[in-house]
Order: C-alpha cells, then structure tokens, then sequence
C-alpha cells in the first residue's frame, strides 16, 4: 500500500492550484496511491474553520482514499484555535495538524506551545512547514509530540538543508522527515533512512503543487528492505495517524 | 536516443555522492540508456575554470558519453586582467561543443562585465548553445540568479542559441516562456522543473521542439529526471525531442 503524506486540497492563486477530491483521487489512481494525506489550502492560509469544513466534506466523498490533516493557519488564535483542532478530531475525524511557518511568522514561538501539547493530548501528529532549527525549538518544549519536518529542509527557507535536517531529527526521537520536495539530491532519501531509520522518514509528493513521478522515482531510487520501504511508503504515516492498513 | 543537457563531472563539495569518477558517471548514464550528456566540471565552478575544462577534455577523449562544453569565468584573477580572449576555435579544436556560464558562481554580473558580451558574441557567431543555469541544482540551499537579469542577458543578445537550465518556481518558468515566445533561440532545459504537468504546461505554450532533457546528474537523480518526460502526458515525437532529438539539433548533429 503507498500513502501520501503530503497532500493539497483546495484553492490558492498564490500556489495556482485549485482541485477538489475527485481530481486528487484520479491522479492517486493514475500514480498508484492508495491514501492520501490532505491539507485544505483555505484552512492552512486563510480561515481554518472554513477549510477545514471544506476539507471534511471532501473527506465524506472518499472515505477510503482521503485522510485529513487539520490546519491552522496561523499559532495566533488562542483557545479558538485548540478548539478548532480538536473539533476537526473528534467531529470530523482528522488525523493529524498542518501548519505553515514562514520567516516574517515564525511557528517557533511560545503560542505554538499549546498546540503542540493539545496534539500531544490527542495523538495528533503534526506535519509542518518548518525549518531544522524551529524544529530544534519546538521538539526541545514538548518532546513527546510527533512532529513530521515537511520537506525534510528542501523547502526555501530552509536553505534546502536536508544535512541538517537530519541532524536535528537525530537530536529528537519523535522528530520525522517528510520527503516530498523539489530536491532531487542523490542520496537525498538514502541518507534520510540510513541516518534515522525506515521508521522515521515518511513519503509525499506534495501533488498538486509538484510533480508526483519524480517523487516516486526518488523513492524507487533507494536500496531498502521489504520492511523498510513498507514503513517508508505508507506504514509510518498511517501508525502516526493510527490508522490500520 | 537519449541525451542529456546538463550533466556534470568532478566533485561536490556540499555532502558525499557517491558517483564523481568519469567512468562511474559514464557508467550511470549507460545504466539509464543515456547516450550521451553535455557536461562541464565542477572543478570550473567552484575551483579554476580552465582546470575544469581541461579535465572535461581529457574525460571526453576517453569517453563519447561525454559531450564536453566549455565553463567560462572571468580572466581577472589575483588581481590581475590576463588579456588573453576567449580562444573558440581552440575550444572547437579540443572537442567542446557549447558554452556553459555560472556567474552566480564566479562573482561576476553578467550585464556589467564585458567579456561576458564577448563571449556572447563569439558563440553567437559560432552558432554554439550557450548553457546559462538558473541554480547549478535543484537545492535551496545552492545561490541563484535573479530571473529579470536572465530576461536583460538573454533580449541583449537574441542570437544566441541559450538554453537556459535550473528553471523551478513558477514565476522563474515563466520567465522561460516569456523569452521561449519572443525569441525562437531560447531553449529550456529540465533538470529544475519539478512542477505539476510543468513539461505539459510549457509546451502547451512554446511547442516541444526547444525543450531539453536535463538531468544535473550526478548531483541529482537522474532517473527523477527522466521519469518526468516518460511519465509526462505528451505525445511520442514530443518524447522523442525533448529526450534528444533538441539538443542533438543544437549541437550541429541529426537523428539519422
């Protein structure tokens, strides 16, 4: 079974994407996925009740394809925000937290504290835009949260730094990397498994931003057991979600 | 036939890759069915960029994977403007095929040196493609040139054959096809475009017949590269094309 990890859903003129379920469920079957892990765009950029609400109906559409990340767009909410993501778990059912950090609104901060210990609370892990060091920040105040490092630093602001990336996930156990990225690195993934483990590094493609061949060409690059590229391609991110194969 | 744009010899400097020998990179490109790559040293980037072009000589004699294309940098070095100008037909006598510039690399701006508009001239004149990468690889972390200052280089010189390589964002690619629409001679090279139906998109503006396979090996997976025209939705003669038949036209070669 391969599971997406990192999926878009939803509209954003900035990304120029706008696809809705069945548009992801036909390029799933095109690729080969079985699963697919969302993030509704409106929710993670502009209102999240909204977009999260979006994302669940698109989840009802296709109950066995889709899984859903709850988003937030900004840490600045307060207790609407704690509220909101644990109506998106227990209403409707999503797995886990997305969150977007850029330079000028750092996620890296004391108001993230609180989110990270209510997905703690709920077994949520959570798949954030983030750099190594806000990685280092976060996983330093509440260790025990699962945290996923999207992009595994190939992203811009973190300088595409996936050594370092690996570095700071080594520091923290609950710490893992998402592979979905624009990098092509040799040894990009390889270097990911070996350093970390098969148990640590998730697949993704970031469709439909990116190009989901490449992604999955990346993955069939590397030298890994059975075993391994189970947990690689699907079998970590459904355990983090608690979700059975 | 499979032939790539932009492949490399020598070291990289930043992290362990495997690959770097000449014989292991003919090797890799042999084991995807790649015939042949247009290939300059990192050694001229990073290092001296005559060294590097000798070592992609050498390499070249002994490999005809190998399609070796000249690195060119500033001749101030030590402080000290070496005169001596930018021998093509020594090139041509020592086997390079087109030009490769990294400005970003070698602390130069490319509309305010001079020689860069010599060396412009002079591969115009020899109807030599001129490489000129956005970003040496698809890594954040690597510098890139700021996309208006290709636009300026490129609409200076309009007959030069460009290819222009490391094209990712959005609005860097289009800045690409803005150029590709306005002069026939701009070429796109792939090894950066990693976007949803990118190679769809873009030929649906400018056609397949100025798109180049490019794979930045060995730094990057070439087989990542190659699967995004394999796998892209386009018609088997556009395969064909982007996959070789372009650059073979490029480099004053054809198909039969």
């Amino acid at each position: 079974m391969i599971v997406d990890g990192h999926v878009h859903i939803g509209k954003s003129t900035r990304l120029q994407i706008d696809m809705d379920g069945g548009g992801l469920v036909r390029i799933a079957d095109s690729i080969g996925v079985d699963k697919l892990c969302c993030t509704d765009l409106t929710a993670l950029f502009y209102d999240m009740h909204e977009g999260n609400r979006l994302l669940f109906e698109e989840m009802r559409r296709f109950p066995d394809r889709i899984l859903g990340y709850a988003s937030l767009h900004s840490t600045r909410f307060g207790q609407e925000g704690l509220d909101e993501i644990r109506r998106c778990r227990e209403v409707y059912g999503m797995r886990g937290l997305k969150i977007y950090s850029t330079p000028e609104m750092s996620i890296a901060e004391p108001a993230m504290i609180p989110i990270l210990e209510v997905c703690a609370e709920l077994n949520m892990p959570i798949l954030a835009h983030t750099t190594p060091a806000e990685c280092d920040y976060l996983m330093s105040h509440v260790p025990e949260v699962r945290f996923i490092m999207a992009h595994a630093g190939g992203q811009p602001y973190a300088h595409g730094d996936w050594n370092r990336a690996i570095m700071i996930a080594a520091k923290h156990r609950n710490l893992y990397l998402d592979t979905a990225c624009s990098t092509i690195d040799t040894g990009f993934v390889e270097t990911c498994i070996r350093r970390l483990g098969a148990d640590r590094v998730i697949f993704g493609t970031d469709v439909p931003l990116l190009d989901p061949w490449p992604q999955l060409e990346k993955a069939r690059q590397v030298r890994l057991s059975d075993e391994e590229r189970a947990f690689y391609m699907g079998g970590n991110i459904l355990r983090l979600m608690g979700v059975k194969a | 036939m499979i032939l790539d744009a932009n492949a490399f010899l020598g070291k990289w400097p930043y992290w362990p890759v495997q690959h770097t020998k000449p014989e292991e990179i003919a090797a890799a490109l042999n084991g995807l069915h790649i015939e042949r790559a247009a290939v300059c040293s990192t050694r001229s980037v990073f290092v001296n960029w005559d060294d590097g072009n000798r070592e992609v000589e050498d390499a070249a004699k002994h490999h005809a994977e190998f399609v070796p294309f000249v690195c060119l940098g500033t001749q101030e070095l030590s402080h000290v403007w070496h005169p001596a100008h930018y021998d093509f037909a020594g090139y041509a006598a020592r086997g390079f095929r087109g030009v490769r510039l990294y400005p970003q690399h070698h602390s130069y701006h490319l509309l305010f040196e001079s020689f860069v508009d010599g060396i412009l001239e002079d591969a115009a004149v020899r109807g030599w493609p001129v490489v000129l990468p956005l970003r040496i690889l698809m890594n954040w972390g690597m510098p890139s040139l700021d996309p208006s200052v290709m636009e300026a280089i490129v609409t200076r010189h309009p007959r030069v054959r460009w290819i222009l390589a490391g094209v990712n964002y959005l609005y860097e690619l289009q800045m690409a096809v803005f150029l590709m629409q306005r002069y026939e001679t701009v070429h796109l090279e792939t090894s950066c475009m990693m976007g949803y139906a990118a190679i769809e998109k873009t030929m649906g503006r400018c056609g397949h017949s100025r798109l180049l396979f490019g794979s930045g090996m060995p730094w990057q997976e070439a087989a990542a590269g190659l699967i995004k025209i394999t796998h892209a939705n386009i018609s088997t003669d556009a395969q064909e094309a982007i996959l070789g038949a372009n650059l073979l036209r490029l480099i004053g070669e054809s198909t039969s």
